[in-house]
């Protein structure tokens, strides 16, 4: 039987004798591939796993390759809210300047504070796995600085995040260069 | 840009239906990017007028801020592990161990208690990462698998049981589980909330809802679904070995070794002994041990992994990340803030559906909705609308969460729930009834009313009358599991070959069980309120009528069709 005359065709009912056996009575259905009897068409399935595959790998590369690699270790468990009072510059949603970090999402990021932090290292002592926050939150604030002067972030962050006073005096130069 | 926010609810929540009730036939990560790429271009188009091209080019960077890499890795490694340990005989090891503990004073229905409950006891990250590893080894039971220890009936039982089990125990996890989501929030005000204040509550829920899970299906699917398992009985002739002789197991050297190194590793990953480290290192070093120790190959650990639920898990987060990047999220939570406003409602009504709303709309993965929805449950507390006192918010928590936790194993999204379907050859949406029911009717109110009485207590130690608290607790449960237990008993008494009726029937109980869920989730919040009370109940029956809705009435017609296509 040649390749073609194996594949099911379009609507019609997946044979087990064309999955591949792992045990006895047990056939295995969880290749993307076996799925192909399921789509409206083959090269529309494809695409979208690529997009997920490709999705995966840029959260995981962009960190690697812009030295923040901790953030990929977050569990984004929140244990690090519990810091409350004991930061001294009021940020709440501490995880969420990881996320940000890991994905440069400069607008999450100063929306929750990031360019205020002054890295003191008090969330730290909350996180179940201790990673190490202050460095990251550094490494983000850099990234943040460069794309601010080079205009990328968006002016509404900037302003938002001056009004709210969300921007530590380090950042405040250039967050008004990049706005006026 | 609010009205961003509910265009984009509307395509996601529109494709996710679709896709659920089966109108579209394709696999749901096409479906989910589909939805992720919609919202980029309607995000698009609205973000260009408003903010200009700066803003729209950040949007794929804010899109993946929605994907949690921590289960997914997590269940990768798991996965490497479990395919190390089929490939060395591990199975074998176990079995044998098991075909020991049968011959202990425990025997075998002791041995299969422990059995199903050994993914909470083991807690991990991902509950596909233990049942990817045992599945199989249940299968064996059953007269197709070899050992002939269990009828058909008693194998869907156990599989089922121990799949709803797994698909729960990411919940109280404590290396990364969905509760710790939830344990977070609650640590503004308990200092001590990411010891894990919701673990107790979410493990006892756990294993009640897991043994309302074993009768349903024992007593109701069985009977709504006769023909859509395909395993086998035993031919007419060959008995089942449940009393008689058996076959003595031999297992491989290497299978014992590879089985302890499982062992180890999952014991260093969750107890952490060597210092703080990520559960991925651990399971991975694992791993890497089998293969030098076990002499198997790099090939048989990566036959280990499962793609679908990857794939699906990420493609759900990145639909996730681009509803909240485009405000569907805050959409969504000022549709349920403005159920408060429903005087028949009120809160404990509106707290009613939202503890239940991951049962409605069960995803793969739990995390993708309740990493936006828990923030929301966090603002109905002292943070934002001051519903609810912090006491009060950390009950609707762990009624919400254990809910959450749980959604995985109905979902016919890639959840967790098909690798049991797929085990016991069932069609899918088996299990629906039977997982949602439990989620619904048991975990839910149970979780509240052990974090009111007990857990709170214990996280707020000034509290007195902690003996008499341990008493309410026993007497909940025996009332709530009472009555469900005698539901799902009258109900298959009234079955009949009439499927139409017995769905109305198996709809009536699911209401019934809603609505006392609802009230005993308003007596664990508002105590002795009538209002409160009747206003949960009404919650409860309209959250447990879009549930019941959704479990099918038949299988084999239009979930064949839904995955294959029309049969001709």
């Amino acid at each position: 039987m040649s390749d073609t005359e194996k594949l099911p065709k379009i609507g019609e009912k997946r044979s087990d004798s064309n999955q591949p056996l792992i045990l006895p009575g047990i056939h295995r259905y969880q290749f993307f591939s076996n799925l192909k009897d399921r789509g409206w068409t083959l090269n529309l399935d494809r695409v979208a796993l690529f997009g997920v595959v490709s999705a995966l790998l840029a959260t995981i590369i962009k960190p690697l390759l812009r030295g923040n690699p901790a953030t990929i270790y977050c569990y984004e468990c929140r244990a690090c809210y519990a810091t409350q009072d004991r930061c001294p510059v009021g940020i709440s949603l501490q995880a969420e300047l990881v996320v940000a970090g890991r994905v440069l999402d400069y607008d999450r990021f100063i929306r929750n504070g990031g360019l205020k932090c002054i890295r003191c290292g008090n969330c730290q002592s909350y996180c179940v796995q201790y990673l190490p926050l202050p460095k990251m939150f550094e490494v983000m604030q850099q990234e943040t600085r460069r794309a601010i002067v080079a205009g990328i972030v968006p002016r509404e962050s900037l302003t938002r995040g001056l009004e709210k006073g969300l921007v530590g005096k380090e950042f405040i130069d250039d967050v008004v260069r990049s706005i006026a | 840009m609010e009205f961003l926010g509910y265009i984009t609810l509307a395509i996601f929540l529109g494709l996710m239906l679709l896709t659920l009730f089966g109108y579209i036939r394709t696999p749901v990560q096409t479906v989910l990017v589909l939805s992720t790429i919609l919202c980029l271009i309607v995000g698009g188009l609205f973000r260009f007028t408003a903010y200009g091209w700066n803003s729209v080019a950040l949007m794929p960077n804010e899109f993946l801020g929605g994907i949690i890499l921590h289960p997914i890795t997590a269940l990768l490694t798991g996965l490497f592990l479990a395919g190390g340990l089929k490939a060395s005989g591990g199975f074998e090891a176990l079995k044998a161990i098991l075909g020991y503990l049968r011959r202990s004073p425990i025997g075998l229905v002791g041995t299969l208690v422990i059995l199903i409950n050994l993914p909470v006891i083991s807690s991990l990250p991902c509950g596909r990462i233990l049942a990817a590893a045992l599945l199989p080894l249940l299968f064996t039971f059953g007269f197709e698998g070899g050992l002939g220890i269990l009828t058909k009936s008693q194998l869907i039982v156990l599989i089922g049981a121990f799949t709803r089990n797994s698909m729960g125990s990411c919940g109280p996890s404590p290396i990364g589980g969905v509760g710790q989501i939830a344990e977070g929030f609650l640590g503004s005000f308990f200092p001590t909330a990411s010891d894990g204040i919701l673990r107790a509550p979410q493990a006892f829920a756990l294993m009640l809802g897991t043994a309302v899970v074993a009768l349903f299906l024992k007593f109701i699917s069985q009977k709504l679904y006769p023909n859509d398992v395909a395993l086998r009985e035993a031919p007419a002739g060959i008995a089942t070995q449940g009393g008689g002789s058996e076959i003595r197991i031999k297992a491989p050297i290497q299978g014992f070794i590879a089985l302890a190194i499982f062992v180890m590793s999952l014991l260093i990953a969750i107890f952490q002994p060597l210092g703080k480290m990520p559960v991925q290192s651990v399971l991975v070093a694992g791993a890497l041990l089998m293969i030098v120790v076990c002499r198997i190959r790099l090939n048989d650990l990566l036959e280990g992994i499962i793609l679908l639920p990857v794939t699906a898990m990420a493609a759900g987060f990145l639909a996730a990340g681009a509803l909240a990047a485009t405000g569907g999220f805050v959409a969504l939570a000022s549709i349920l803030n403005s159920l408060v406003s429903i005087k028949a409602l009120g809160v404990a009504g509106m707290l009613a559906i939202f503890v239940q709303f991951q049962t409605i709309l069960p995803l793969s993965c739990a995390r993708i909705l309740t990493a936006a929805l828990v923030p929301t449950l966090y603002l109905f507390g002292p943070a934002q609308f001051n519903f609810l006192s912090w006491s009060q918010l950390a009950i609707v928590m762990a009624a919400y969460i254990i809910n959450a936790t749980t959604s995985c194993g109905p979902s016919p999204l890639g959840g967790g729930g098909m690798m049991g379907e797929g085990t016991m050859r069932a069609e899918t949406g088996f299990i629906k009834g039977a997982y949602t029911f439990a989620s619904m009717a048991v975990m839910a109110p149970m979780a509240a009313i052990f974090m009111k009485f007990l857990n709170l207590s214990v996280f707020q130690p000034s509290d007195p009358g902690f003996a008499r608290n341990i008493y309410m607790i026993a007497a909940f449960a025996l009332v709530i599991a009472g009555v469900n237990i005698t539901f799902i008993l009258l109900g298959s008494r009234i079955f009949n070959p009439n499927v139409s009726r017995n769905f109305f029937v198996q709809l009536l109980g699911f209401l019934f069980s809603g609505g006392i869920g609802g009230g005993i989730l308003a007596f664990a919040l508002f105590e002795l309120d009538t209002t409160k009370i009747c206003q949960g109940v009404l919650g409860g029956i309209i959250a447990a009528a879009l549930i019941g809705l959704m479990a099918p009435k038949t299988l084999s017609k239009r979930l064949t069709a839904t995955l294959s296509g029309p049969t001709p």
